[in-house]
């Protein structure tokens, strides 16, 4: 990505005077705004999704006083309705983003990406070694396990639609999904379980990605947290990065 | 409206004639094709056609043939309530061949079957009950000497058309349940050279049935067919959608147990397991025996026997979700998620504590370096 020209931004400005720092921006706003997005519409869908599944919540009087599920199916097909438009956007910013956004950042491949990933994870299990890999993006266990995230939530809105043309027999979302996932998977009842047990990775991936990042943070002093809120991160000049 | 009748088809006679010879008004006739409109979702103006086309059959003979099945589904026919559909249909159609209803039997009953057969070749319509098992030879179902396999594509060779009536002719039914140990298969895997109807259902609404075959007699083609070849005028709509309790699911009242207050009130049945969300059923509007009621209507969640695998993906039936064979993770799948996510949490704040001293230790150890980093 080459930088245009025009003035310097404030982190900019202040890496130029902080000898020994320099500012890079990884995730420009498509990207964090990816994210922001999905976690919050991920909250609201496992709620809401918990509920549908399990209406623990039961509402007395005339029915005609309530609308607690239909509110509860409501905040769901919205916020999936959302998720979705984040992950197009995502998409497209596989082919438009910066080479850390990019689609060729989704996985490791070289045989250097599998050594650290070896690396990565005995430095996950607190083993002492030389030197450990410095990366600006994702560094290769990352990689894998925000790629398995994205499976994940495609494989859920995939289930999802199905189970939503249902509502309409013949309509766009029946033929496009319900016609052949339901007698693919064996039934439409299939589809729902494998929508309702997925959502439990969704639930573990939440307390495992905020504590990682925040201990990334803390013990490698590299800015991770500030590069989803600003785009850029605050780095070391002398340190070399693997993906740079 | 329709009396037992001494009078008997007279060959050449048209369907109109015959119900004049047996007394049948053309009121009560006209009133019979209107319902059969209706239940077929067409427009009253279409009624004359109906009875046109009807009154002008000459004798439309239908085989209807009996494999790997246990006869409920013609109970569910000759037993209906509602006395013009069940007579008209015996008595509209020349049913040439039925064992289980007609009065021959043994080689008699083969002869009677296989000359209506010739006779009628390329014009009867046939009526498939009961699936075909397929493993080692189909030797699981032998009538009179022959496989099911065998009777059912010989009788469907000369067919107009194939009307496959109930789960098991459907797709299989129980028999094909996991781990369908005759390798039971429904007509449609058999038949291919021809269009297929599954009438869908364990048993389904003898209403649908008759309606197809009158379709069918009326036009000269099969009804308008979804996905799973069912025909729309019927399996077109969702069950939850059409649910005379339906209120109570968007307003979040349900019944939790069939003996508590919500019970009582005819509240929701999705917490104790009801299927309607997941099937395509007639049931709420055109309902049971004479529309008395239905599943529903009477406090019982729907089971979803018209879909394809009903036996595997809609048990345990008092479940929202379904089994997976040979496991017995299913019903505990929240209890799994929940572990899990409760484990990583812990995992995390363990893994916090271990970074803390792992840190402490490494500073004891190497004071100078880190102190360098520090201040970097």
């Amino acid at each position: 990505m080459t930088a245009p020209t025009r003035p310097p931004t404030i982190p900019e400005a202040v890496a130029e005077a902080t000898p020994g720092y320099r500012w890079i921006l990884l995730w420009r706003w498509p990207l964090r705004l990816t994210h922001w997005v999905s976690a919050a519409t991920v909250v609201v869908l496992i709620v809401t999704g918990f509920y549908i599944a399990d209406p623990y919540f039961v509402t007395w009087g005339e029915a005609s006083q309530h609308f607690l599920m239909g509110w509860a199916r409501f905040l769901h097909f919205t916020a999936a309705a959302m998720i979705v438009a984040a992950a197009i956007l995502r998409v497209y910013w596989l082919f438009a983003g910066s080479k850390w956004a990019s689609w060729r950042a989704l996985l490791p491949v070289g045989k250097r990406d599998w050594r650290n990933l070896v690396k990565m994870t005995k430095y996950y299990f607190l083993v002492r070694q030389p030197e450990m890999p410095h990366y600006l993006g994702h560094h290769p266990l990352q990689q894998l396990s925000y790629t398995a995230i994205y499976a994940t939530v495609i494989i859920q809105v995939v289930t999802g639609f199905a189970m939503y043309g249902v509502s309409n027999p013949g309509g766009l979302f029946y033929t496009m999904f319900t016609t052949w996932l339901g007698p693919l998977l064996g039934g439409i009842q299939v589809v729902r379980f494998v929508h309702h047990a997925l959502t439990w990775i969704l639930v573990c991936f939440i307390p495992l990605h905020i504590y990682l990042a925040f201990r990334a943070d803390v013990m490698d002093r590299e800015g991770e947290l500030s590069s989803i809120f600003s785009g850029g991160r605050f780095v070391r000049s002398d340190v070399r990065f693997e993906d740079e | 409206m329709f009396f037992p009748s001494s009078h008997p088809w007279v060959e050449g006679e048209t369907l109109g004639e015959h119900l004049e010879e047996r007394g049948v008004s053309r009121r009560d006739f006209l009133a019979y094709c209107a319902e059969l409109g209706a239940v077929l979702g067409l427009s009253s103006m279409m009624t004359p056609k109906i009875a046109k086309a009807l009154q002008d059959q000459q004798r439309p003979s239908v085989v209807w043939i009996q494999l790997q099945e246990c006869t409920g589904c013609v109970e569910s026919v000759i037993r209906t309530a509602h006395p013009s559909i069940g007579d008209l249909l015996l008595d509209i159609i020349s049913l040439d061949y039925q064992h289980t209803l007609m009065a021959a039997a043994g080689h008699a009953a083969e002869a009677a079957g296989r000359a209506a057969m010739e006779e009628h070749y390329g014009n009867y319509v046939l009526v498939v009950t009961g699936s075909v098992p397929t493993k080692e030879d189909g030797i699981y179902t032998v009538i009179g000497g022959r496989t099911a396999k065998e009777i059912l594509e010989e009788a469907a060779e000369g067919a107009a058309a194939v009307i496959a009536v109930g789960a098991c002719a459907h797709w299989g039914n129980i028999q094909a349940a996991r781990p369908n140990p005759t390798g039971a298969v429904g007509v449609s895997s058999i038949v291919k050279n021809k269009p297929v109807v599954n009438i869908a259902g364990c048993p389904p609404i003898a209403d649908v049935v008759t309606a197809s075959i009158v379709h069918f007699l009326t036009f000269g083609r099969i009804p308008a067919l979804d996905f799973d070849g069912r025909p729309m005028f019927a399996y077109g709509k969702r069950v939850h959608d059409q649910c005379s309790r339906r209120a109570h699911f968007d307003a979040g009242q349900y019944v939790e147990n069939f003996d508590d207050e919500a019970a009582r009130k005819g509240w929701c049945l999705y917490r104790v397991g009801c299927k309607g969300p997941a099937s395509f059923a007639p049931c709420p509007i055109i309902q049971w025996n004479n529309t008395t009621s239905w599943p529903i209507g009477a406090g019982h969640p729907c089971l979803g026997c018209t879909e394809r695998n009903f036996w595997d993906q809609m048990t345990p039936f008092y479940n929202r979700l379904p089994d997976i064979a040979g496991f017995g993770v299913e019903r505990k799948v929240d209890t799994i998620g929940a572990a899990l996510a409760v484990g990583v949490t812990a995992g995390v704040a363990a893994h916090a504590v271990a970074t803390g001293i792992h840190r402490a230790r490494a500073r004891r150890e190497l004071p100078v370096v880190e102190k360098e980093v520090d201040r970097g």
